[in-house]
């Protein structure tokens, strides 16, 4: 069974036992990864056989038990980490394709947070988190306590989408309280104004903070399939707008890659990473980038 | 606006059809709640507040186009709605030949003014001019100038007085419209005798000005006048009869000319409302007479009289049956037809054409001995212009009779049969001759027929029918002249026809008919002259198609009654039927939707609402 797929996830009862699910399927793909070895922590020791690395050879054992062994760490940082879950109602959108199987933006979000925290906590790392909407909706402060996962996960689970958009004002307000360089991770399908959340991603940065931006759009949002003439109404603000989608798709296609390009172009030259994620495809990617960034912060 | 056919109005319910469609359509629709709308606008998407509007604008349209089409059916008119927002004053004024007592006209063009001016605030006034037929002088006009200006039409003629004219014509003026009719006259009681009284709206009021009443109270005296009624030869005699409608006997002074020449006079002396005869024995010479009497206080045109003497006078009805006794032959035709003669079948045959002509009617009740050559002889009569009246009756053979209108205008008489009881309905109430049956038409109902002959033609149309649906009455056309078959008996034997009230006024409106039709006629009255004849007595010459013929036209000696009414006797005349009311209105209503077809620009409408609603829908899909 692939815990990585969100069909799988999805099915999965308590967020963290999808969490655990991902990360641990995760970590077994890792053993084919270079990032193998990634913490500084000692973990356990393993005796020694033939062909491992004769540097985590612990001679000190080997002295005292002419026994040989090999020290397997884990890395240790006191990285703080800060996940910003965006519970707007545009969050909510789930594709009608997916049926009951899939996830929708939110439960997608949720289930990412809930893997990267799962993750981080693993890896001794302090995990906060905040979730937001055009205010503040629920915030736990970055700690490495044994049972703050835990409450990170219940508060995951109690969540529920609230009302409009309004990145730019929570994230400011996030980045005012920011007390300690880490990292920041936001999650949200920025279907905002994209020069306010980018000026609020700044704020972090300003702040000496390392920021990773996941987009999860919705595989409707991005290939606007729909085929005959339909009634949109907005999540947010009720909206309505009749149209035949073969007339317009080309345009909001391009509307939607023309936003993307313009979070990767201009997040990416201010030097904070973006990781566009498709609610039908596997967390995995996320959780690399996740790694990826972690590995060029500590 | 209104409607002449209202009911198709509910064929506009048909309009709420798309207004289902619509909310149906409404909820089909697919709706989604998506969150990246912000990224449709600025594409080719249609917002919901223009989208709705075009639905609406579609809804309208056809919902407009039902409509319309249901309004079209309806045929809507201007007028009547509009006309019905004021009254209408309408001034008939009486120019019968009695309202030329002196005195009369300046009192009558008094009362005239009168009545215009004292038309109610508002109102319309039209004037109305009436004698033996009325004429509508100036039509419905806000306008009291234009209606007091009709005053030079207000004048006396020669006609005789016809109310039922004169109501006819003010309540065909009234189109729905409340009002009154003023009536302007002298209410003299032969106005009703031959209409037997007239029927207008229940909504218009009667008023009456009685000219002789302010008359007699201006002169402190009744009425005088001396007219010569009646003028006729009686073997070498002519005897006028002369009439004094005043209150004291008078000495009248009588006068008689043949073609011009004095042939004699008279004095008599007539008594209070009585008549008396002016004989002028001696009179051999033929040609035209007259009778004059002179009466300087009394109505001018009553004061002459006319007569054809010798061979040009018209024997005016000629009876034909198998002895040429009436008395015997024909009791009841010859008493219902006072001047009629009798003439037997083999009598005919020997009649010249000359003779035949002098008769303007010939009724055929027999063909007992009727040669070939009498048949030929009636054919040439009848297609020279004369009139035939023929009962196929119990004397008459089916075979013989088929030629009597000629071999190209034969007709099919199949003998009179045993059948049971019957009755008789004019099939064409406006035929002259049950035109004047008027209301009392019905009572030719009453007529039952124990046996009644089948009579077809080619030239025939049925102007009555018997219960069974056969003819009962044919009018046919043959030549210059005229038949009418009767398909029964005339003299108590088949039908009880002559014992009731109405066979009488229909021989007399047949004879009428047919005499009148091929100009046989020399005397007629000024309310009855021919076209090409002015209603005005004296003598004058007609083309009869052969060759000039000299007519005379008298005044209606009825004109010369001093018999009045009173306003309560006129008013009770008047019949007011609410459903004449209603027929009259949409007989109007017909006519001025006719003038004014708006269903056709409705129709219009429609086509381009469609066309719009096709156009719009196009841009929608």
């Amino acid at each position: 069974m692939d815990y990585l797929d969100p069909a799988v996830v999805a099915r999965l009862g308590t967020l963290e036992l999808k969490a655990r699910a991902v990360v641990e399927g995760f970590i077994a793909g890792l053993h084919r990864s270079p990032f193998k070895g990634f913490s500084v922590e000692f973990a356990e020791y393993r005796q020694y056989i033939a062909g491992d690395d004769l540097s985590t050879m612990d001679w000190k054992v080997y002295a005292r038990s002419d026994r040989h062994f090999v020290k397997k760490f884990e890395e240790e940082t006191n990285l703080q980490c800060q996940l910003l879950v965006d519970v707007s109602a545009s969050m909510a959108y789930k594709s009608e394709s997916f049926g009951a199987r899939g996830m929708s933006k939110f439960e997608y979000a949720a289930c990412l947070a809930a893997s990267l925290g799962y993750l981080m906590h693993r890896q001794r790392d302090a995990v906060g988190f905040t979730a937001f909407s055009d205010r503040i909706v629920d915030t736990l402060p970055p700690s490495t306590r044994p049972g703050h996962l835990r409450n990170i996960l219940v508060a995951l689970d109690r969540l529920e989408v609230a009302s409009r958009t309004d990145v730019a004002k929570p994230l400011h307000r996030i980045a005012e309280t920011m007390t300690k360089r880490g990292m920041v991770i936001l999650i949200s399908d920025l279907l905002d104004d994209p020069d306010a959340v980018i000026r609020g991603l700044k704020h972090f940065q300003y702040r000496g903070c390392d920021v990773l931006v996941f987009q999860v759009l919705d595989p409707d949002e991005l290939d606007f399939p729909f085929d005959r003439a339909t009634r949109f109404e907005d999540l947010e603000t009720g909206e309505e707008i009749m149209a035949v989608p073969g007339a317009v798709r080309d345009h909001y296609q391009r509307q939607m890659g023309a936003l993307i390009d313009r979070y990767r172009r201009e997040l990416g030259s201010a030097g904070i990473d973006y990781q566009l994620l498709n609610t039908g495809e596997p967390l995995e990617m996320a959780l690399l980038s996740y790694l990826s960034t972690r590995s060029r912060t500590v | 606006m209104s409607f002449l056919s209202p009911l198709f109005l509910a064929g506009a319910i048909a309009a709420a059809v798309p207004i289902v469609l619509h909310l149906l359509k409404r909820h089909t629709e697919q709706r989604i709640r998506f969150a990246a709308v912000a990224l449709l606008k600025g594409a080719p998407v249609e917002h919901t507040s223009t989208r709705r509007l075009r639905e609406f604008l579609l809804l309208a349209l056809r919902v407009a186009a039902l409509a319309m089409l249901a309004v079209a059916f309806a045929r809507p008119f201007f007028g009547a709605g509009s006309a019905m927002s004021g009254g209408l004053s309408v001034v008939a004024v009486d120019t019968s030949l009695s309202m030329s007592a002196p005195g009369s006209v300046a009192r009558t063009r008094q009362l005239f003014i009168d009545a215009v001016r004292q038309a109610p605030p508002g109102d319309d006034v039209a004037v109305v001019t009436f004698a033996d037929r009325a004429d509508v002088v100036v039509r419905p006009t806000a306008n009291r100038n234009e209606a007091l200006a009709a005053i030079a039409n207000v004048a006396p003629g020669f006609g005789s007085t016809s109310y039922a004219a004169a109501l006819g014509a003010s309540a065909e003026l009234f189109h729905g419209r409340k009002g009154t009719v003023v009536v302007v006259t002298d209410l003299q009681a032969s106005g009703w005798d031959a209409d037997r009284g007239a029927s207008i709206p229940a909504s218009v009021g009667v008023e009456v000005r009685d000219v002789v009443t302010d008359v007699a109270r201006d002169a402190g005296r009744g009425q005088d006048n001396l007219a010569v009624t009646s003028l006729r030869a009686d073997g070498d005699r002519v005897v006028a009869t002369i009439h004094n409608a005043g209150s004291r006997p008078r000495d009248a002074h009588a006068r008689l000319t043949v073609d011009g020449r004095t042939a004699g006079a008279a004095t008599l002396n007539v008594g209070a409302h009585g008549a008396a005869d002016a004989v002028f024995p001696g009179v051999r010479s033929a040609g035209v007479a007259s009778v004059s009497v002179d009466d300087p206080g009394g109505i001018p045109g009553d004061n002459t009289r006319y007569a054809i003497l010798g061979a040009d006078a018209p024997a005016t009805v000629l009876v034909v049956t198998t002895s040429g006794d009436l008395d015997k032959d024909a009791w009841y035709v010859r008493h219902a037809l006072a001047a009629a003669r009798g003439v037997s079948t083999t009598e005919l045959a020997t009649t010249s054409d000359d003779v035949l002509r002098r008769y303007g009617v010939v009724v055929l009740l027999s063909t007992h001995g009727l040669e070939p050559r009498a048949r030929e002889r009636l054919a040439a009569y009848v297609a020279g212009g004369g009139g035939l009246l023929v009962a196929a009756g119990p004397d008459l053979d089916a075979a013989v009779a088929a030629d009597v209108l000629g071999a190209a205008d034969r007709l099919d008489i199949v003998a009179g049969r045993e059948s049971q009881p019957m009755f008789l309905a004019p099939a064409d109430v406006r035929h002259p001759i049950f035109r004047a049956f008027g209301a009392e038409a019905a009572s030719l109902g009453l007529v039952q027929f124990r046996r009644v002959a089948r009579v077809t033609g080619r030239a025939c149309q049925a102007i009555a029918r018997f219960t069974s649906g056969e003819p009962a009455v044919l009018d046919c056309a043959a030549g210059s002249g005229r038949a009418i078959v009767f398909a029964s008996d005339l003299n108590d034997r088949w039908n009880d026809f002559p014992v009731r009230a109405s066979f009488v006024p229909f021989l007399d409106q047949a004879a009428r008919y047919l005499s009148s039709h091929g100009r046989r006629g020399s005397e007629f009255l000024v309310g009855d002259v021919p076209p090409g004849v002015k209603p005005v007595p004296g003598v004058t010459t007609i083309d009869t198609g052969t060759g000039a013929r000299r007519v005379i036209v008298n005044v209606d000696p009825r004109e010369s009654a001093a018999d009045r009414m009173s306003p309560d006797d006129f008013q009770s005349a008047i019949t007011r039927l609410k459903a004449d009311a209603v027929n009259a209105e949409r007989t109007d209503a017909a006519g001025q939707e006719s003038r004014r077809p708006l269903w056709q620009f409705l129709l219009g409408a429609m086509m381009l609402a469609l066309v719009a609603e096709g156009l719009v829908a196009a841009r929608s899909a």
